[in-house]
């Protein structure tokens, strides 16, 4: 199992400057693979002078793992060629599926938890590891809605999925949160059934609270009940590498650094706890 | 329902929109109806926002409203086949272009596609392109069997309107900009070749005998011919031409020797 690699942050092209001027105290950036499945210029060349710097890890957002449609090698291969060229910790992605038939929908569409999409997603895990030649780790997603027809709950499904491919999990942190405020599930109850061992990674973001439900909107910063979900989850799962997330609303460089600062506080205290 | 159908059933939804069908009403825990709305309308929202993001100017000169509802159609009409949603849209100038009724439209069509093909040169694949040096060697005698391809970034596209004057009016006073018409008929088409040279997108204008002896060279006709081709044009003064346009060519960084 790969070491923690600390605290880090989501790379975002805003920031791509000022972390080259400063040089920031963050451990680590994750990298949103579809933005570097490109020829050149500038993505690649500061993703390349950004690795020379920071340990980074791929996360990717299409690779609809979920999806009935056929698995799609040429994505694979781009993925892979990437990995050859950033050599990132681990490669991620989020359990789930972006759409059938040739069509995107460019969101991360929830699956139903069942027998069937155990077996379907297992297969389709084992031949990206494959492919990849190494685990996959697999995010869980925020999710609106839900299938009358599941019949384990979203934790049971991960565990389903561990235990059969060796798969290691990306636990967000907001996105439990989220989804079990719009499905009335118990949050802790979540953090505590999935596998200890196959935690790679955690989540962390802000969302929108509307009261009836919640949106997973990483526009603003990490909501209390986030940091105390986090709490648990480092207390149960110890020192796993965590990940601040923001896409919309970015604020400048700094006001990250501190954030996380804010997660470096939590995390040692919920872990002296823990000890 | 099988999973596969289920998938079925939810994206014909998220991309149509409206009321929940019965088939997925069964097959969601209430409340079905609203919760439903944050996957269809975050469809719609999030392509308007990467168009957004991919035609800068465009949604500069519409303002996010106008923006929104200007290209709501053609998103309405154009399912995403992309894996990346950065390579959506490509199509939108063309839709532009169909569907104008005024002036304005036209000019709208023409800074779509110029913007697309910023965006595409923006991250097309690296290569160092040929230089007057590495030619220097060469004997006289060899220059006539050069043969060239553009760099991956190097792209073309033709306006009508004055969408490049608007396109950088923009970059220096958006407000002024704004206030920039179009002209009231299309002129003549004018070819712009964009390109990029090491990490900055740049772009000029083409005259027809230099957009037609690139035409020539990038169907494979080496030096030699182009300069033959351009006699009809230039009569004795052809070389010379095609020696001018190709110091230009290597200067600018927009060719690979072949």
């Amino acid at each position: 199992m790969p070491s923690a690699l600390g605290f880090g942050l989501g790379l975002r092209p805003v920031h791509y400057t000022a972390i080259l001027e400063s040089t920031p105290p963050i451990d680590w950036f994750e990298v949103i693979t579809e933005n570097y499945l490109v020829g050149g210029g500038r993505p690649l060349h500061f993703l390349d002078s950004i690795r020379d710097r920071y340990r980074v890890v791929m996360h990717g957002v299409s690779m609809s793992i979920g999806s009935t449609a056929p698995l799609d090698e040429a994505y694979l291969d781009r993925v892979v060629a990437l990995a050859a060229r950033c050599e990132p910790e681990w490669i991620s992605d989020h359990l789930c599926w972006t759409g059938v038939g040739g069509q995107n929908l460019h969101d991360l569409m929830p699956l139903p938890y069942t027998e069937e999409a155990v077996a379907h997603v297992a297969a389709r895990i084992q031949r990206v590891q494959e492919h990849l030649r190494r685990p996959l780790v697999l995010e869980n997603v925020s999710s609106y809605v839900s299938y009358t027809s599941s019949a384990m709950s979203e934790w049971e499904f991960l565990a389903a999925l561990v235990e059969r491919t060796g798969c290691g999990l990306l636990l967000d942190v907001n996105n439990v949160y989220v989804s079990s405020r719009n499905h009335g599930f118990s949050a802790a109850e979540f953090i505590d059934g999935v596998p200890l061992a196959a935690v790679r990674q955690f989540h962390l973001a802000g969302h929108q609270d509307h009261g009836s439900h919640c949106i997973d909107t990483h526009d603003a910063p990490v909501r209390e009940e986030v940091w105390d979900l986090y709490a648990h989850a480092i207390r149960r799962f110890g020192a796993v590498s965590t990940l601040l997330e923001r896409d919309d609303k970015i604020p400048p460089l700094e006001e990250l650094v501190a954030e996380l600062g804010q997660a470096r506080a939590v995390a040692r205290a919920a872990g002296a706890e823990a000890a | 329902m099988r999973l596969a159908e289920l998938e079925r059933a939810v994206q014909e939804h998220v991309l149509a929109g409206g009321e929940l069908p019965a088939a997925l009403a069964e097959a969601v825990a209430p409340p079905a109806e609203e919760r439903w709305q944050i996957y269809t309308e975050g469809y719609r929202l999030r392509l308007i926002e990467a168009l957004g993001l991919q035609y800068p100017a465009l949604h500069a000169r519409l303002g996010a409203d106008g923006f929104a509802m200007r290209i709501e159609p053609f998103v309405a009409a154009t399912p995403s086949v992309h894996r990346s949603i950065r390579d959506y849209g490509e199509e939108l100038g063309a839709h532009l272009r169909a569907t104008a009724r005024t002036p304005d439209d036209e000019m709208l069509g023409d800074l779509a596609e110029f913007e697309w093909q910023l965006a595409a040169a923006f991250d097309a694949a690296d290569a160092r392109p040929t230089t007057a040096q590495d030619l220097a060697g060469l004997a006289p005698t060899d220059w006539a069997e050069l043969r060239f391809s553009g760099i991956p970034s190097l792209r073309r596209c033709r306006t009508t309107t004055n969408a490049i004057a608007v396109w950088r009016a923009m970059q220096l006073r958006p407000e002024a900009a704004a206030r920039l018409e179009p002209p009231a008929a299309p002129a003549a088409p004018t070819e712009w070749l964009v390109w990029r040279r090491a990490l900055a997108t740049e772009f000029r204008s083409v005259e027809p005998d230099e957009s037609a002896a690139l035409d020539r060279l990038f169907a494979g006709a080496n030096f030699g011919a182009l300069c033959e081709s351009v006699v009809a044009t230039h009569g004795d003064q052809a070389a010379v031409r095609a020696a001018s346009w190709l110091k230009g060519w290597l200067l600018e960084g927009s060719l690979l020797r072949v």
